[in-house]
């Protein structure tokens, strides 16, 4: 196990290096200058021999990047060129806003994700598992942010539910702090909390089903196959002629070995969860990283491209290595599989 | 008099006609395949059947609703937009970038991929587990996210968007067909046809290319899927396919500032996005279950 722990870190630190030098190329790639590129500090501005002194501006490339390094170590990833303000503070506040509804709407389609997808492999090929594959397979299929203007226009706006768009009403004073607005609530204890959380839940009700559709039918989709393969196997059978439960099969039997399998694909699940979260921030204008990343995108700003991207990016690599981790710690025999590889 | 079956003779369908055998007893998916071949009939010869040009106004039909409600008209069978252009020949044109466009740019990025994933497979390269390891994780940075960073360097624009997302997609046909054609050299016929002498090129084109194609295949559904996503949720952040453009990403995205007057003018564009990627993803997934149904016997 610490081998495969040592070769996965090691493997963590080789992309994130290779992720900062990219970060540290596009700022070379974009038009404009190197400098005024990465720090947001225009070459009209006082600061700017400072700062162009300060990341190496008329050295070598090598020079350069460790410059580069040594600023985005230290915390002082450049300004907004729209508005000045630090990237790394509003990176800091704005990744805990994603966090929250990203993460709320992995467990919303995780509760009924997991139990459809045994159902459906308990009725193989009946009329149940049908259903549920066809309906999982257009849910799939819809396109995320088509179906979010069409929730908006009905639920939102028709039948007036729920708020169409932002994080809490501004009634509600409330710095943000963490960024996620329930912990942000908690943190300021204003005078109303059960009033503004409620707001706060109403303003995120949306989004976030929205945004467990595609994750659930994927969810759906790989436990229906890995319980149908796990379900094939001779100890469960052996466990039905001890004259074990269903109930008891399933649950001590059945439902740890299929996860195996779900687990493993659980890395390309949530790498897709985070580019619908980056569209349904935008359409419900949440204050997350997507929705600044996007907007920086088509405004050319520069710092907040370089910061943004190296953020989401990092966040996806280390999931990734992290599930790997617990995959191969939880299952042993998945870890045999990799030294007989290597 | 019949003519006898002298020899005792089973005759079996080749691979592919056993695939197609099994698909055709699926109505839905069948189903799926005429929405296809309707779609690409229309992203080949739309131009002929439209009425108008996309971007033709008529000023005196503005947001009209669909020839069914009360105030419509029959001219404008599914309305018009809020400049007074025909929902139905926007909608037609859109075909050509939302689902002509993607399938030419898979095209192309499989034609890469597969040359270079059988090449990387076919000569002795990098064995190392180590890279491979690499470029598993880095391959889990979803395909969206690279084609952002792609388009922030190179600024938002059609030809851009489409660029980033076939450069997106040639290392996974490339991953895809190098994983293939490894599995398939630990094959006993594949050891048979190298003990008869056969050249490295025939080997890979007569002998283990016709037993990939299945993979390949499934593998090009997955990615149009991806690509005609991407491309229309690109379109829909205003990073790809720009303002007048029948683009069903973009007409969406153009859209939003009128979906409360007239809901139509969102909901086609959608919808038409969603008919086609149900029709792809359920070939898709049906070829897959024919294709391992098939590998189990």
């Amino acid at each position: 196990m610490s081998r495969y722990l040592l070769r996965q870190l090691s493997l963590l630190l080789v992309t994130l290096w290779l992720l900062t030098l990219l970060a540290f190329g596009l700022g070379h790639w974009f038009s404009g200058d190197f400098i005024t590129n990465t720090s947001g500090i225009f070459p009209e501005d006082i600061r700017f021999a400072d700062v162009a002194e300060a990341r190496a501006a008329g050295a070598d490339v090598f020079s350069q990047y460790s410059a580069y390094l040594s600023h985005l170590f230290r915390g002082d990833w450049g300004v907004s060129l729209l508005d000045g303000e630090p990237v790394f503070e509003q990176i800091a506040l704005r990744f805990g806003a994603t966090l929250e509804i990203a993460l709320l709407a992995f467990i919303l389609a995780l509760l009924p994700g997991v139990p459809l997808g045994v159902i459906a492999a308990l009725y193989f090929r009946k009329t149940i598992d049908h259903t549920i594959l066809t309906l999982s397979l257009s849910g799939y299929s819809i396109p995320v942010f088509w179906f979010a203007q069409i929730a908006i226009l009905v639920i939102a706006i028709h039948w007036g539910l729920v708020p169409i768009s932002g994080q809490i009403n501004p009634l509600y004073e409330i710095t943000p702090r963490s960024g996620s607005i329930i912990l942000d609530i908690f943190l300021e204890q204003p005078e109303h909390m059960g009033a503004a959380l409620h707001s706060a839940f109403a303003h995120m009700v949306l989004p976030i089903c929205i945004l467990a559709i595609m994750p659930m039918m994927l969810i759906i989709r790989l436990m229906r196959n890995s319980m149908l393969d796990v379900l094939g196997q001779n100890f469960i059978t052996s466990g039905y002629a001890k004259g074990l439960s269903t109930a008891r099969v399933l649950w001590n039997h059945a439902l740890p070995n299929a996860m195996q399998q779900v687990m493993r694909q659980l890395g390309t699940l949530i790498s897709l969860l985070i580019t619908n979260t980056m569209i349904i921030e935008v359409i419900f204008s949440w204050p997350g990283l997507g929705s600044w990343l996007v907007r920086s995108i088509y405004e050319r700003d520069y710092p907040v491209i370089q910061g943004g991207l190296l953020v989401i990016s990092a966040l996806i690599l280390l999931i990734t290595i992290a599930l790997n981790i617990f995959h191969a710690w939880r299952y042993p025999q998945v870890r045999k599989d990799l030294y007989a590889a290597s | 008099m019949p003519r006898a079956n002298l020899y005792y003779e089973e005759r079996s369908p080749a691979p592919l006609e056993m695939v197609w055998l099994e698909f055709r007893s699926k109505p839905l998916a069948m189903a799926a395949l005429y929405m296809l071949l309707f779609i690409t009939v229309l992203t080949v010869i739309g131009p002929l059947l439209t009425p108008y040009g996309a971007n033709e106004q008529f000023i005196d039909a503005i947001s009209l609703p669909p020839a069914w409600s009360e105030s419509g008209n029959i001219r404008f069978l599914l309305g018009t937009d809020e400049l007074g252009r025909d929902m139905v020949t926007r909608l037609i044109y859109g075909a050509r970038y939302s689902f002509g466009l993607p399938v030419l740019v898979v095209l192309i990025a499989a034609t890469i991929g597969i040359v270079l994933g059988a090449a990387a497979a076919m000569t002795v390269g990098v064995k190392s587990s180590t890279l491979k390891h690499l470029l598993d994780v880095l391959m889990s940075i979803p395909s969206l996210l690279l084609a952002l960073i792609i388009v922030a360097i190179l600024g938002p624009g059609l030809g851009n968007a489409l660029f980033a997302i076939g450069l997106v997609l040639i290392p996974q046909f490339l991953h895809v067909t190098r994983n293939a054609i490894h599995d398939e050299q630990k094959r006993a016929y594949v050891t048979a046809s190298k003990l008869n002498g056969v050249s490295k090129f025939y080997l890979l084109s007569h002998v283990i290319f016709p037993n990939i194609i299945k993979i390949l295949v499934v593998q090009f559904t997955i990615g149009l899927s991806v690509a005609i996503l991407d491309i229309a949720a690109l379109g829909f952040l205003r990073l790809g396919a720009q303002a007048p453009t029948p683009e069903w990403g973009s007409m969406l995205a153009q859209s939003l500032e009128v979906a409360y007057v007239s809901p139509w003018i969102m909901a086609l564009p959608g919808l038409a996005l969603f008919l086609t990627l149900v029709s792809v993803n359920l070939v898709g997934e049906t070829l897959r279950v024919a294709i391992n149904r098939q590998l189990e016997r």
